[in-house]
This record gives structure tokens, sequence and C-alpha cells, in this order.
């Protein structure tokens, strides 16, 4: 490696920092560091002129280094990084600091300790910048296919668009038929049009059919040109990386021929097993060989193994006319090589029959808003009839009861957000077939949030359905009439009433898919508390999981009306393409790396790694090195942190970085102030302290501020190695525990703190030396008080004594 | 505005010494859907009690109107309301808590006071009359023991009780 040429770039904000900063004791000072061959000031470093000082600089070989000192956090440092990269210089031979923010500015009121620290800040980086190592810029390959798990609107959403993007999409429902949920829904709000129709693709297919809108069934969805669709299968495993996952899908056997079944329905006026159609509300029944509603995709039959003879009664193959069926099909593996993974596996309505004062499944004419769906749709069992499934009968008094296992903490504490507006739909829906039923809505409060659904609200009263400002205790049944009878308090009215009903509809909670926990496992993804998957960041990152190449979208994230599944899948569908367009994945190596030498079995870090980058591989025999996947990695610097053996290092944050950078930062105090050592990540901790700089909020400059990439990096030897540099007092400053920008970084940072002041208590030394806190960037405030507040404890509390007298 | 400010202040204050107690620490997630009342076996039977009102009062902080009426008093703790809150709001425990701060401020209807008194007094409730012994053997059942009065005297002492039911009496 070539000697270290270090050129330090002094930016004055238009002589503004001048004012307090004596740029000439700072230069005379920087001057007389080692291995600095150049310095430079100027107005400012992050554009222009100055900017092309920098670059003029490296192409003339005068600097190999480039220390910079400017004013704006993260703008000016990526302005500078690229133009540096752009000379050829490797671009982490660069060190920007912010000498306004972390020292001009809050300590302008003591201009000649600022200045103090403004040597010490530099002498920092410029002995970190000594020690900064080029890091290789990698490229992993990127299949342009991807798979998508769920046949529902999300997931057919997703993949027309992926597909009508040319890239290879494979979508797999576990069901025999595509359609979710959604199908079964009769009609959608807001829109009120039926609930198989969603907007077609902008496919080749659509110009050829000439229709602006129509159901994805006539689309011709199945013809979409890259699109491969598998029903009745599911993914056994997942193996491989972002970019390159090798999926294993198992296919039930349909014992159908797709291709050769024409749909003539002779097989099943055939078939003598009859059992109640699940699908259809259990409100009639179908055959062993069946297909669920019309235009339904794939448009050909299957035989439901769990109930069908197969040939002890064969009667269906008999009367095939084009020789489709095959009972003796088998259950096939198949695999799929694919770039990344949507999820649309949805939701589903909770199971009602576990709140037994409702006896729902006890009492047939207790049904749920699904079922009743299917009730009122007219290709639906009762072709529309709203009626007891008891007797078949007319219902003309319906009760509805909301909330059912939801806003429920013994159950799912959410509110599932859809279950009112369903209500709603399916009052006028009864009122404007049958205007004379009586309708009842029994309600806790009615949420009506979305674009046009006040509107449903405003049409059922107007409509003469009654509300009910109460939670129904009980459904009971009466003896001798076997009528159904409803007991509430209006709250309103403040008075009890039974109400009679033919028919009760329960609003149940929406609560994740059957299987969701067991795919969760097999792709490696969490859960949230409720039970649906995590999305990495529902503000920043909707759609992403925390790993790259996996996509969430639709009801897996938390129960979704239609408009918002489709906004949803399309955002999956556009970051999938994103990731995947380029066919490759482009990523620096600014990852950890595994000293082997030192390593040995432990298991620490894969199991800390949150990204599951971190692999255990034998090297000799019965002894285990960790592996560090660069694709996976995300930098951090956790396992870092949690290596007991110190093995692992951060390319771009070694040990040896941090150690000269505290010790240059505790070298000048040139105050009369205990020295004290912030160590904050480079997220939102980082952000805190800089914005108290920016609003010129004041603290005692004292206070040094050392940036790491994450708080989760720091071992409890190196707290212990700042007391040793000269801190008096040490304050570690992380993103707020459930913000961690590492999932749990700060959380280890936490662990390891309260673990630190017990060791130093053993030594004699105060533990109130060393605090975490937790702050984000409007929190700057925050870190100016607990600055000052730190100073003055540490000034009560006298100088540390440290065993060897420091 | 000025009663607005009072009124608020007090809902504080007020809530806070219910979730201080031991069983009222649930109150403040009740969201009124009525579950309770509907449930209840004694609000149907009068109006001068509602489990979901003497939260809701409770929780406005009309402190008066909650610890002076009978309203409390009446709850016969079946639990119902309890067992099927969707917020896991311990009613009937709420309301034994307000029994407990009604008491302490002075307000036991004299049913109770009297209940009391025997108890600090004999140990029982219900006093046994001869009546009661001599039905006992005919049902089958033993005679009754000893209520052990002083070790209930003793536990009452020490937690307060009887120097706030002698005030009552006192008082009344």
């Amino acid at each position: 490696m070539e000697e270290a040429k270090v050129g330090v770039f002094l930016s004055d904000c238009g002589n503004q920092l001048s004012k307090i900063l004596d740029f000439n004791a700072i230069t005379d000072y920087v001057k007389k560091v080692p291995s600095v061959t150049l310095i430079a000031r100027s107005t400012e470093f992050w554009r222009g002129k100055g900017l092309q000082a920098i670059m003029d600089a490296i192409k003339g070989g005068k600097i190999n280094r480039v220390v910079v000192a400017e004013s704006l956090p993260k703008l000016s440092e990526v302005n500078i990084v690229q133009a540096v990269e752009n000379t050829g210089l490797n671009p982490y031979l660069v060190e920007v600091i912010n000498l306004k923010d972390h020292c001009a500015w809050p300590h302008r009121n003591t201009p000649s300790e600022a200045t103090e620290k403004a040597k010490a800040m530099l002498l920092a980086a410029i002995e970190r910048a000594k020690l900064l190592e080029p890091i290789d810029r990698l490229e992993f390959p990127a299949l342009k296919s991807a798979l998508i798990i769920g046949g529902g609107i999300a997931g057919m959403q997703a993949a027309m668009d992926l597909a009508d993007l040319r890239f290879e999409v494979h979508l797999i429902e576990k069901a025999p038929f595509l359609g979710g949920l959604a199908a079964r829904a009769g009609r959608f709000f807001p829109t009120d049009d039926c609930a198989i129709c969603i907007q077609s693709p902008a496919s080749d297919v659509k110009t050829i059919t000439h229709t602006s809108r129509k159901c994805v069934y006539r689309s011709g969805f199945s013809e979409i040109p890259n699109l491969n669709i598998l029903t009745n299968s599911k993914v056994v495993s997942v193996e491989g990386v972002p970019g390159n996952y090798k999926v294993t899908i198992e296919e039930k056997p349909r014992y159908v021929d797709e291709i050769k079944c024409v749909g003539c329905d002779l097989c099943t006026t055939v078939c003598p097993v009859e059992v109640p159609d699940e699908y259809n509300a259990k409100l009639k029944t179908r055959k062993a060989i069946y297909m669920n509603i019309l235009n339904v995709y794939p448009p050909v039959y299957v035989i439901d193994g769990y109930v069908c003879k197969f040939h002890d009664c064969a009667k269906c193959v008999e009367v095939c006319p084009t020789n489709a069926i095959d009972l003796d099909q088998k259950s096939g593996q198949t695999t799929l090589n694919v770039g990344a993974i949507i999820l649309a596996t949805g939701f589903q309505e909770f199971d009602s029959s576990v709140i037994k004062e409702y006896h729902y499944g006890d009492y047939p004419d207790v049904i749920t808003n699904l079922e009743f769906a299917r009730m009122i749709d007219s290709f639906g069992p009762t072709g529309g009839m709203v009626v007891k499934p008891s007797d078949r009968k007319p219902a003309k008094k319906i009760v509805m009861i909301q909330c059912v296992g939801s806003r429920d903490r013994r159950w799912n504490a959410y509110c599932s957000g859809i279950c009112c507006m369903i209500s709603l739909k399916h009052a006028a829906l009864i009122k404007s077939a049958y205007p004379d039923a009586d309708v009842t809505i029994c309600y806790i409060d009615i949420r009506t949030t979305g674009r046009e659904h006040e509107y449903y609200y405003e049409k059922a009263r107007e409509m003469g359905v009654t509300f009910v400002k109460g939670r129904p205790t009980e459904v009971s049944r009466d003896p001798e009439t076997g009528r159904l009878i409803v007991d509430v308090e209006d709250a309103l009215l403040k008075r009890f009433l039974e109400l009679e009903a033919d028919l009760v509809v329960l609003a149940p909670a929406m609560v994740p898919a059957e299987g969701t926990k067991e795919l969760a496992e097999i792709l490696g993804l969490e859960l949230d508390e409720d039970g649906f998957f995590k999305e990495y960041n529902a503000k920043l990152r909707p759609t992403e999981t925390k790993l790259r190449g996996m996509y969430l979208c639709g009801g897996v994230t938390f129960p979704k009306d239609a408009p918002t599944t489709s906004l949803h899948a399309h955002s999956a569908a556009l970051k999938t393409a994103k990731f995947l367009s380029a066919g490759k994945i482009v990523k620096d190596q600014r990852t950890a790396v595994v000293n082997e030498e030192y390593c040995g079995d432990c298991e620490f870090c894969p199991v800390t790694c949150p990204y599951g980058a971190i692999s255990l591989e034998e090297i000799t025999e019965g002894h285990f090195v960790a592996k560090i996947s660069d694709l996976l990695c995300e930098g951090c610097g956790i396992c870092v942190g949690t290596c007991p053996v110190g093995a692992i290092e951060l390319r771009h944050s070694t040990a040896n970085q941090i150690r000269v950078q505290m010790r240059a930062l505790m070298s000048i105090n040139g105050t009369s102030k205990p020295l004290v050592l912030a160590i904050c990540c480079s997220e939102c901790g980082g952000a805190a302290v800089d914005s108290s700089g920016m609003a010129m909020m004041q603290y005692p400059a004292n206070v040094r501020v050392m940036k790491v990439p994450c708080t989760g990096i720091l071992q409890v030897h190196q707290f212990l190695e700042a007391f040793k540099a000269g801190a008096q007092g040490l304050m570690i400053v992380g993103c707020k525990n459930e913000g961690c920008h590492y999932e749990v970084g700060v959380q280890k940072a936490s662990k390891k703190v309260e673990l630190a002041k017990i060791l130093l208590k053993e030594f004699g030394i105060e533990p109130e030396r060393l605090r975490m806190f937790n702050m984000v960037f409007i929190e700057g405030d925050k870190f100016a008080e607990a600055a000052q507040t730190m100073t003055e404890r540490l000034e009560k509390m006298g100088p540390l004594q440290l065993m060897g007298g420091s | 505005m000025e009663c607005g400010k009072e009124t608020k202040a007090a809902s504080l204050t007020f809530s806070n010494i219910v979730t201080s107690r031991l069983g009222g620490e649930t109150i403040t997630s009740c969201y009124q859907c009525g579950t309770c009342a509907s449930s209840c076996p004694v609000a149907k039977l009068t109006d001068k009690f509602n489990p979901r009102e003497v939260i809701k009062l409770s929780l406005f902080g009309e402190k008066e109107e909650v610890l002076s009426g009978d309203s409390i008093w009446l709850c016969c703790s079946c639990y119902n309301c309890q067992e099927r809150c969707p917020q896991k709001v311990e009613i009937a425990d709420i309301i034994y808590a307000l029994r407990n701060i009604a008491f302490e401020e002075g307000y036991i209807p004299n049913i109770y006071s009297e209940f009391a008194s025997a108890i600090l007094n004999s140990g029982r409730i219900v006093p046994v009359s001869k009546f009661i012994e001599k039905k006992r053997p005919d049902l089958g059942l033993p005679p009754l023991q000893s209520a052990g009065v002083d070790a209930i005297r003793k536990i009452l002492c020490a937690t307060g009780f009887d120097k706030l039911q002698q005030r009552k009496e006192e008082g009344s």
C-alpha cells in the first residue's frame, strides 16, 4: 500500500465559522500532523470550485486520502464521495467531518474552547483517514424472474405488472382456482362493481379484446406472455440468495388434465359423492369433482382427493368425452429459479366459534360476513336470496354484529379496518333488494375512513338501516319459536334491547391466512405480534422485508380493502422490478470480514445477525468458522460487537480506526471541564447530534462526538478503552429501541452498557460515567441537554481514578 | 371555562386514584362498547346500576356521583361482564376498588355498615340464631365452629378497617 498522503480541506462556510474558530491556529496545528501533505481553506468544498480543488489535488497525485470539514450532514458527504470516485480514487478513502454543527455552532459562546475541539476533531479524522482501506464494488447475478405466492387480487395484480415489464413470472396458488378471498366477496366497496372485476392489465392481451375494464378472468390473464400459473401448489422450500433463489414447489394432483378438459360438466352429473360446499358457506353441496364459480381460472374441473372414491367408482372417467380424467395422477415437485419472491397470501376470517356467546357454528342462522357475501351473490348458493340457513325460508330481520374477535384483547387487539365497510355494503345491498327487510347494525364505533366510504354510511341510514351503539353480550335462541335474540344495550338510549333476528351476521376480525407461520419459517421472514408479515418500514419502505429480494403485498401485512391491496401490489411489483431490472445486484463490500485464525465454533454471530448473513462452515474436521455473505451483510457491525474473541471486523470501521479516533478526540481538552466522548450511530442517534448543532443548541466543548455505523458494533472493552484514552464520561447515542435501522443493534448496545456498568463498579469506577441514550433527529435538544447534564454530573463526581493512574 | 378546567383536573385525579388501586388498574382500557351492561343481570332489573355508566362517570371524574350513590353497591359480583369484556377491563374488580374508596371517604350504605360492625364484633355477617343451630343437624350439617373473631379482628385492625368503620359509626 502506498504511503498515506492526507489532504485536509477546511470549509469556513463563507467566513461564518472563522468568527468563532481560529482558522490560523487550526491550520498551524494540522500542518504539524505527520502525513498531512496539503491544507486548503475555502467557503465550501462540497460543490463548485472547492470540490474541483479536491479533485485536482487527487489527480495531481498530491494526496491519496481526503479529509473534509464541511457543514451539511450527509448531503456534502454524498457529493464529495461521488466526486472523489470520479477521479479514480477509491471513495472509501474519504473522511468527512462537520466542524460547523459538531463544533462551531454548539460552542459559539466559547470560541477558544471550540478551536481546541476543532483541532482534536481534525486530528481524529486525519488519523482515521490514514488507516482507511479501499473497498471494492461487487456484482452479484440477479435473475429476471419472480415468484409470486398467492393468487388472490394482490398476487394477480403484481403478476400482471411484472409480466408486462417482461419479467418471467411464476404465480402459485394453494387452492385449485385463482381468485382468493376477493372472488368470494360478491361486490366491492367503494365502487360497487363485481368482486372479480379489477382493472385489466396494460398488456398486449388488452389491445386484442378492446375493453378498458374487465374482470381478470375474462381479461385473458392466463394468456399474458411470461406468466406461468400453478394452482393447487405450495412452496416447500427456498434456498439461495437474493437475486438467485431456488424454490421447490409441490403441486397437488388435480386428477383432471388442464389441456384436455373442455368443461362440459358431464362429470359432475354422474359423480355420486355429494359434500357441503365450503366455498359457498356450506349453503349448498358440491360433487367430488367440481368447479368453484363461473368463469374461474383454470376453467377446468378438479377432483377433491379427500372425498373421491377413485377407482371404486370412476364414473367420471367413463363419461368424460375427452379422456381428461386421470385418477392415478400423483403430486409432483418442481424447482423454480427466481431472482425475487413476492408474498401475497392474504388474510382470512377469524374463527368466530371461539366466542361462545355468539353461538357461531352452533346456531345455523348465525353466519359470518363472508358467508353472507356468498348468499347475496346472485351466482351464489341461494341465487342472491337472503335466507335462514336452518330452513331456507326468507330472512326478514337481520342483525349484524361488528368487531367479532377484533378490537378484542382476548383475541385480536387491532381493528381490522374493513369490516365496518363490508357490513354497511351488505346492509345497503339487502335494503336495495328487499326494502322491507329490517336490518340492524350493532357497532362500537363505525369506521369509514376511506375515499367515498362515509357515503355508504349515509346511504345505509337513508335506506332505513337501524344502528345500535353497543356490542351485544349474547345471541340466544328462543326455545319455543326458535328465533334468535340479540341481547344488547344501546348506550345512546341507555336502554336494553332484545333484538329478534331471523339471521345474525357476524363481522369477524381478519387474521393472517392459514399457513402464514409455516411460510414465514420457510422464507426466513419475521411475523409481527398479530401474526402478519412484518413490513420493513411502513413509511419509507412499504412492501419490503428486511431481506432484499423478498417483498410483501396485500393482506399479508394487515387486512386491506381492494383498492389498497391493488396499490400495495403495484408497489411490490415496482420494488421487485427495480431490484432485478439490471440483471445484477451492485453492492459495495462495506461488510464484515472474519479472521478465520481466531474464529472458532461459538455460533454467537450467526444467531445475532439480523439479516441471516452469517453461516458456519466446517474448514477442518469438527472445526467451524463463520462465513459472511457479502450479498446479505448490511454492514452494521452487530456481529463485531457480539464476537467474544474479536475475530470479526467491519471493513469500513475497524477496531484500529475506532481506537485512533477515540485517542485523538481525547488528546486535546482546551476546556477546564472533564472530557466526554459521545459515541453515536450514523443513523437516528447521529442525526440528533447533527440537529442540535444545526439549531445552535449550546453544550460544552468538552463533549466530543464520534460516529460508528451502529451502536451495536461496540464492545464492552471499547468503553474501557475510551476511559483509558482520557474520557471522564461516555455517552452512547443510538436510535430508538423500536426504530433501530439495523433491527436490534441499539438493543444489543443497551445490554452491553448495562454489562459494562457492572464491570466499572467492580473496578471502583462510578457506573454513572457511562450512559445510554436513544434519540431521533427531532430530539436534538435532548442531546444538548444530556451533554450539559453529563458534564455537570462529572464535575461533581471529580476526576476519574484509573488503576495505574491516568 | 373555569368550570371546564376544574372538571379536567378532577377527572385526572379520580381515574388516577382508581388505577392505583388493587383491581382498578384496567379502567382506562374501557371503550364503552356496553358488553358489560348487556351482560349485567342487575342492570336489567334496575336503572340504578349500569356498569358501563359507572366506568364512564369514573373516567369523567365524577367522583362524588360515583362514590356517594347506591350504584356501586348494587353489583352482585357475578363477573359475567368481566368474562365478556373485549378490552379485558376487570369491571367487577373495579367496582370493588370503587367501594373501597367510597368506604374510605365515608360513603357506605347502612346495611353494609351494619355488616361491617357485625364482622368486627362477632366475626359473622349473619348472627347465628338458636333456630339455625337447631335446624343444622336436621339438614345433616355439622355444628357451627367458632368464627375466630380474634383473628378476624386482628386482620381488620392491621388493615385499618376498624378505624374506618369506627369513624363511620361515629359519623352516623
